[in-house]
């Protein structure tokens, strides 16, 4: 072994052994490129390390290999045991001191097995790695939307959805980390512009995958959050983050759902770059499926081009969906070809097809006669007085319950905030808006909760 | 009957995925039975999607095609393949638990029947089921429900299912002294 990896070992060694996390952590990072140019020997470097004790030190070499994947070609198997292993049983104390470094190997491990195309076997090694570096079950970190993008990949969302069902009310940022931890080393500078890109592929991905398991309410949220994120500037993730909600915002809402004002991007860049997507908004609101169905066909290029086609065919299917519920507002009795023809349905069986299953869905109320081949259109038959409806309302109220905590809890965190204090003292009109950054999420959570909540009374 | 029968054996069957690859057919095809039975259908079809292309398209892997099928037809909500694809020579491997998605989707489509019709001709009602003449009758016939003659077709005039649940009276309460003492405060 060469004798500068000597040097490196007994540095980890002795400054693990005198508990200077934060000193060993501060230079370890000038060791990156030493390692790197020594990938062949890492594994003889590792064997005289142990995971728990001289976790800063695994971590570094961890990352060196990662880096160095194109030259040395490792076999896959030997980096995800590894990574497994460190994952499981490096010490989260000490990681602490050089979290940049742990989300660096986790957003390059990510980008090696969607490489290798082993992207389902790193799902859970990045579920337990956000399960031990977050420090409370509500924190968003970079790593969540590793975790997502391998999901996608590996088509497997058992394990990212109870994250993604978890409402964030805290983000762990690296710009937030070096602040704190004042580490400005050159050598190392990690780039911390990467904080938005990984916070909005977060809810891009998270948007997708609650499209995938046809969740549309919660996907339109996550889209909204992705493409209302305060910015100067557009990133591509917003611009399709966008033309999802579009789509998604047509099968929920059946028009374009409310956007808050204070986004300035989305008419200056987004609506001219996504026109095929407003002309397909404009059409829908036509309600005829005829002229639904030509348009989805004739942009099927771009459709197909942004991995939107499946999308579009879903978008069609509710506009029918979304006009036999127009018709239960008009009439009581209809004959099913009279449905049939008033949807732009083939046949009068395919018609009561799709009330059939309208019904067994609960999105209609109505009873099919074959024997006169009638539909009676009914009003919904709920009285508001089963233990059922009490129950529904009883889930309701206590998640609006949580949430006010919530945000009383966030509220008075920001009033003991120093910095808040200063300001509000100093000038009245000044603009918090880091502040409300924060709150945001929360805040828009609670909004679409107590409309919910509303729906479900009235 | 409850849905939560095969959760321990899903989630360890989840977990095999999640660390092994190259898993066999069996692992695959259990998994897909209990998704259809659970009516996780989303979870079923991305199953069917990140399973690996020669395990698919394999004469002996027969099984895991027929359950596919299964998804499709139950996503098209068309009732009568589903019964039609589910005869079929299930392995040991599966047998238990598509006997109770079969059982299942039964009572769940005279549920719906009984609250989507106030008439269908038997004809229609029997090539939904896939059921002969008889086990037809029997099974109206548990439900209460009548039938008439319409020409020389039989008309069956459904009932809708009631349905009963309840919440204990003290369970209720406790949650009403919750709010209202939140709302006090």
């Amino acid at each position: 072994m060469g004798s500068a990896l000597e040097n490196y070992v007994n540095q980890v060694r002795t400054l693990s052994a005198s508990v200077s996390y934060r000193e060993l952590a501060d230079e370890l990072p000038e060791s990156l490129s030493l390692l790197v140019r020594n990938w062949s020997i890492l594994d003889n470097v590792l064997e005289t390390l142990d995971m728990q004790q001289h976790s800063l030190g695994v971590l570094y070499v961890l990352l060196a290999k990662l880096h160095s994947t194109t030259a040395a070609n490792p076999e896959p198997t030997q980096i995800i045991t590894l990574m497994r292993d460190f994952v499981n049983r490096g010490n989260v104390e000490q990681l602490r001191f050089a979290i940049c470094a742990f989300y660096e190997v986790c957003h390059l491990f990510t980008e090696f097995v969607v490489q290798k195309n082993l992207s389902i076997l790193g799902i859970k090694i990045l579920s337990r790695a956000i399960e031990r570096i977050r420090e409370m079950a509500t924190q968003l970190t970079p790593i969540h939307a590793d975790l997502c993008q391998l999901s996608l990949k590996a088509k497997n969302f058992n394990l990212a959805l109870p994250y993604l069902d978890t409402d964030i009310t805290d983000i762990s940022t690296v710009a937030a980390e070096l602040k704190n931890q004042q580490q400005q080393q050159q050598q190392h500078n990690v780039d911390a512009n990467n904080d938005a890109k990984y916070f909005l592929l977060y809810y891009y991905y998270g948007g997708m995958i609650y499209t995938a398991v046809k969740n549309y309410e919660r996907a339109l949220y996550f889209f909204e959050v992705c493409i209302t994120t305060p910015a100067m500037a557009m990133s591509h993730i917003m611009l399709e983050a966008y033309k999802k909600f579009l789509m998604v915002s047509l099968i929920v809402e059946g028009k374009i759902a409310y956007i808050p004002k204070n986004t300035q991007v989305i008419g200056r860049f987004m609506k001219p770059l996504a026109n095929h997507y407003h002309d397909l908004v404009t059409v829908y609101g036509t309600a005829s499926s005829e002229e639904l169905r030509i348009i989805i066909l004739k942009y099927s290029e771009v459709f197909t081009r942004d991995n939107n086609m499946g999308l579009a065919k879903q978008v069609a299917t509710s506009l029918y969906k979304k006009n036999i519920q127009r018709l239960t507002k008009t009439f009581l009795t209809l004959s099913l070809s009279d449905v049939a023809s008033r949807v732009q349905l083939s046949s009068a069986t395919e018609a009561e097809r799709y009330i059939l299953k309208m019904i067994k869905s609960g999105e209609i109320y109505a009873t099919i006669n074959q024997k006169d081949g009638m539909v009676l259109f009914k009003d919904d038959p709920e009285k508001y007085n089963s233990p059922d409806m009490f129950l529904n309302l009883q889930t309701n109220i206590t998640h609006v319950l949580d949430l006010v905590k919530q945000i009383n809890k966030m509220e008075e965190e920001i009033m003991l905030n120093p910095l808040y204090v200063k300001k509000a003292l100093g000038s009245q009109d000044d603009d918090l808006t880091s502040e409300q950054g924060k709150t945001n999420a929360t805040y828009q959570q609670t909004n679409s909760q107590i409309f919910k909540f509303k729906d479900s009374t009235d | 009957m409850q849905v939560y029968k095969y959760q321990e054996l899903m989630e360890k069957l989840e977990n095999d995925e999640l660390e092994q690859i190259g898993l066999g057919p069996e692992v695959y095809a259990q998994l897909l039975a209990i998704y259809l039975y659970q009516s996780e259908l989303s979870k079923a079809k991305l199953l069917w999607m990140r399973m690996s292309d020669n395990l698919k398209n394999k004469e002996e892997n027969k099984e895991l095609t027929q359950l596919h099928l299964l998804t499709v037809a139950l996503q098209k909500n068309d009732s009568s393949d589903f019964f039609d694809y589910i005869k079929f020579e299930w392995s040991e491997n599966v047998k238990p638990i598509v006997e109770d998605l079969l059982a299942k989707q039964r009572e769940e489509l005279f549920t719906l029947m009984g609250t989507a019709y106030a008439s269908i001709y038997e004809q229609n009602l029997l090539e939904m089921t896939q059921m002969s003449a008889e086990e037809l009758k029997s099974a109206c016939a548990a439900l209460n429900w009548t039938q008439e003659q319409d020409g020389d077709q039989v008309i069956i005039l459904p009932i809708p299912k009631e349905t009963v649940s309840s919440v204990a009276g003290d369970d209720q309460l406790l949650k009403l002294t919750e709010f209202v003492s939140f709302l006090e405060n």
